[in-house]
């Protein structure tokens, strides 16, 4: 299991359609991939329902946990994605 | 320089391909909005650089001019005459229904109009009031106690200084500004005044002018005599003075140029309207109450009781004049008099009890929660003498109770004056008036006669105006479409927003429209009100509120967000009116939003509807208009 930490740049936060974004990324890949934000809810990231509803705005933290057969190489895309997106 | 409204309107039509091209127009507080049958037929080159045209734009299928505040109004007017548009806004459908009534059913329905507002106002506090004043007659010194000062003041405070409610309400009803309209009010009760309440004591009217002869001075005014005296109890008078000082407002705002029209308007309006009701309004209202007075002193004369039946029955139209105050005079009299009781007390209870028992009918009849809800307090506080709340909120209003409990008043009256009772001392009626008479069991037979019978032709004859309310909802509440947008094998996905359905690449947005957020249409609303599409979960509301996620039959996750780039609006103007968790049914409403709000923040309120996980399925089939 790998694990980063992020802090939300994007002024609107990770809204629909930034969530939109990445549920299409990371259903590319095997591994489990969850968004964990301040409060403790957590939301597996292909899920854009649930991903919104975590409400995560700009300035906000957000723990990313990717766990999976695949989790070594794709941590790394992530958290590249992450930075390139949010 | 005043812009020249005429030319502006007249230049936007020359552009705009003829008048068969123009579908409707509207305005808001900034824009002047067309709808426009073929948009190649108009020059939007020209069209900005007409004088008075700040801008333009188009946005779901209006064409927006923007004007600019204070004035779009006056070229919008221009441009109906040019044109030979009228508005199409609901109020003027409402209105030009209104219109076709005759004119003396339109008149009694103002009284209506400009009391439903004001019903909060003074339902709970006529009720208050009838409580406190029941026991401070009931019980000994509860009157000269300060629980009962204080509850008196808050109590009485709303019918103290009715006139400036009403002023308040009728300027809103006329179109008029409601504060001009409240200082009219102000002007007929201020303190400078007698109180009308006061007109027949001479002590009062002794210790407030610092005269001696108990005559109530007057102003020489022109050629006119004003006595100083206020407009308190009154209603009519009110509406008909704020009723002019809207036409006066309005002529005003036409004629005075827009440079001088804040200072000067306000001030001629007031100045006029206040200047007219004292002079003119007013003396012809005091010489009807007079000979009201002087026919109602006759009246009850009349032999076998007839007299006062004829009194109970006009009694409650009296009250709707604002001329029940003058009676004090009539009570006053009898009991100095050598009569040594008062047998107005009777009259005066029958009339307003009658009142209470056509309510009371209307209140258990009526399904309509909300006439339940006035009808209720108000006939309570109508039991205990403080008629108000029930004749203007409710009785009058639907005029057969009214009528029912004008002849539960009049029998309710004859049995009275047949009976021979009367009262002790004035000032109250109904039930706290069984202190006050001297035949406690034939005064409750009378109470009981004039409310039965009210009631129960009341009962017998009025009837909820069923078709009406039906109709109201259909036209203020539109239908969810029953319309399939998107269907798949986890089941159907119907049009959650009324108007055009378009393909999602339309979508004026890239990332929509290119299905990185799964398949989709959008929707061009001609409403602001989103419904549930299916029957589902809610699994989330955006907390900038434009965007709610369901999760339906077969796990489908749809998206609706409405508008584009509107989550830099931060919520306003969006209401959903459902949260995360929360079941809903297709056809619910979920959301209601204001599209005007969208078109200010400039940004298109297409709604976006979108199957989020449409990869889960095989056979996304999507439908547009």
């Amino acid at each position: 299991m790998k694990t980063f930490e992020y802090i939300i740049k994007d002024e609107v936060g990770i809204h629909a359609r930034p969530a939109g974004i990445l549920a299409k990324e990371v259903k590319k890949y095997a591994s489990k991939i969850t968004i964990t934000n301040e409060a403790g809810k957590a939301a597996e990231a292909k899920k854009l329902m649930a991903v919104m509803g975590l409400g995560v705005k700009c300035g906000q933290k957000v723990v990313v946990t990717i766990e999976g057969d695949d989790e070594e190489t794709v941590a790394p895309i992530i958290e590249k994605f992450f930075e390139d997106n949010f | 320089m005043a812009m020249d409204y005429a030319k502006c309107a007249s230049d936007i039509f020359s552009h705009l391909g003829g008048k068969d091209n123009i579908i409707s127009a509207a305005h808001c507080a900034t824009r002047l909005r067309l709808v426009i049958a073929d948009n190649s037929k108009i020059d939007k080159a020209a069209l900005e650089e007409v004088d008075g045209v700040k801008g333009m734009f188009e946005s779901n299928g209006q064409l927006q001019l923007i004007i600019g505040t204070g004035t779009v109004n006056k070229v919008y007017d221009e441009f109906l005459k040019i044109t030979g548009l009228t508005e199409a806004s609901k109020e003027d459908v409402k209105k030009a229904a209104a219109s076709q009534a005759p004119l003396w059913k339109r008149i009694l329905k103002v009284p209506g109009d400009v009391f439903v507002p004001i019903l909060p106002a003074i339902v709970a506090a006529g009720l208050m009031m009838g409580l406190v004043e029941a026991l401070g007659k009931a019980i000994p010194g509860f009157a000269s106690t300060d629980w009962y000062g204080f509850l008196d003041m808050v109590s009485n405070a709303a019918f103290a200084f009715l006139p400036v409610l009403v002023a308040i309400s009728t300027a809103r009803v006329f179109g008029g500004n409601i504060f001009l309209g409240a200082v009219v009010g102000l002007c007929m009760i201020h303190t400078g005044l007698l109180n009308a309440w006061n007109v027949a004591n001479p002590d009062a009217i002794n210790s407030f002018f610092g005269v001696t002869d108990g005559v109530i001075p007057t102003w020489h005014l022109l050629f006119f005599k004003v006595q100083r005296v206020g407009y308190q109890g009154h209603v009519i008078p009110v509406i008909l003075a704020v009723a002019l000082m809207c036409v006066i407002e309005k002529w005003l705002h036409k004629h005075v140029p827009e440079m001088l029209d804040l200072f000067i308007t306000p001030l001629c309006t007031v100045l006029s309207t206040v200047f007219i009701t004292f002079t003119i309004i007013g003396p012809i209202f005091s010489m009807f109450e007079n000979a009201v007075l002087a026919g109602a002193q006759v009246l009850i004369t009349v032999g076998f009781g007839i007299g006062s039946a004829v009194m109970g029955a006009i009694y409650p139209l009296t009250v709707v004049m604002g001329l029940h105050h003058m009676y004090n005079v009539i009570e006053a009299g009898m009991l100095s008099g050598e009569l040594g009781k008062n047998i107005w007390m009777p009259i005066a209870s029958s009339a307003n009890f009658a009142q209470f028992g056509a309510c009371l009918a209307v209140a258990i009849k009526a399904k309509n929660a909300k006439t339940k809800s006035v009808a209720l307090p108000s006939s309570l506080s109508a039991s205990l003498g403080i008629t108000e709340p029930a004749i203007f909120g409710v009785n009058f209003r639907f005029m057969k109770p009214f009528v029912c409990g004008m002849i539960g008043g009049a029998i309710g009256a004859w049995f009275g004056a047949l009976s021979k009772i009367g009262a002790t001392t004035y000032g109250v009626t109904g039930i706290p008036g069984l202190l006050a008479i001297d035949n406690i069991p034939l005064y409750a037979i009378m109470l009981l006669i004039a409310a039965g019978i009210a009631f129960v032709l009341t009962w017998i004859t009025w009837k909820e105006d069923e078709p009406k309310k039906k109709a109201a909802p259909k036209a203020d509440a539109p239908k969810a479409p029953e319309k399939a947008v998107i269907t798949c094998e986890a089941g159907t996905i119907m049009q959650p927003a009324i108007g055009k359905v378009i393909p999602q690449d339309q979508i004026p947005d890239e990332t929509f429209a290119a299905g990185i957020l799964g398949e989709g249409i959008g929707v061009e609303p001609t409403e602001g009100i989103v419904f549930a599409p299916f029957d589902g979960v809610v699994s989330s509301v955006a907390d900038s509120k434009h965007a709610i996620g369901i999760t339906g039959p077969g796990e489908m996750e749809l998206l609706i967000h409405v508008g584009v780039d509107t989550v830099a609006m931060n919520g306003e103007g969006f209401e959903p009116l459902v949260a995360e968790g929360d079941e809903v049914k297709a056809g619910q409403v979920i959301m209601h939003f204001d599209r005007d709000a969208i078109a200010a923040a400039n940004h298109p309120d297409t709604v976006v509807v979108l199957l989020t996980n449409s990869d889960d399925y095989e056979n996304v089939k999507i439908t547009t208009d």
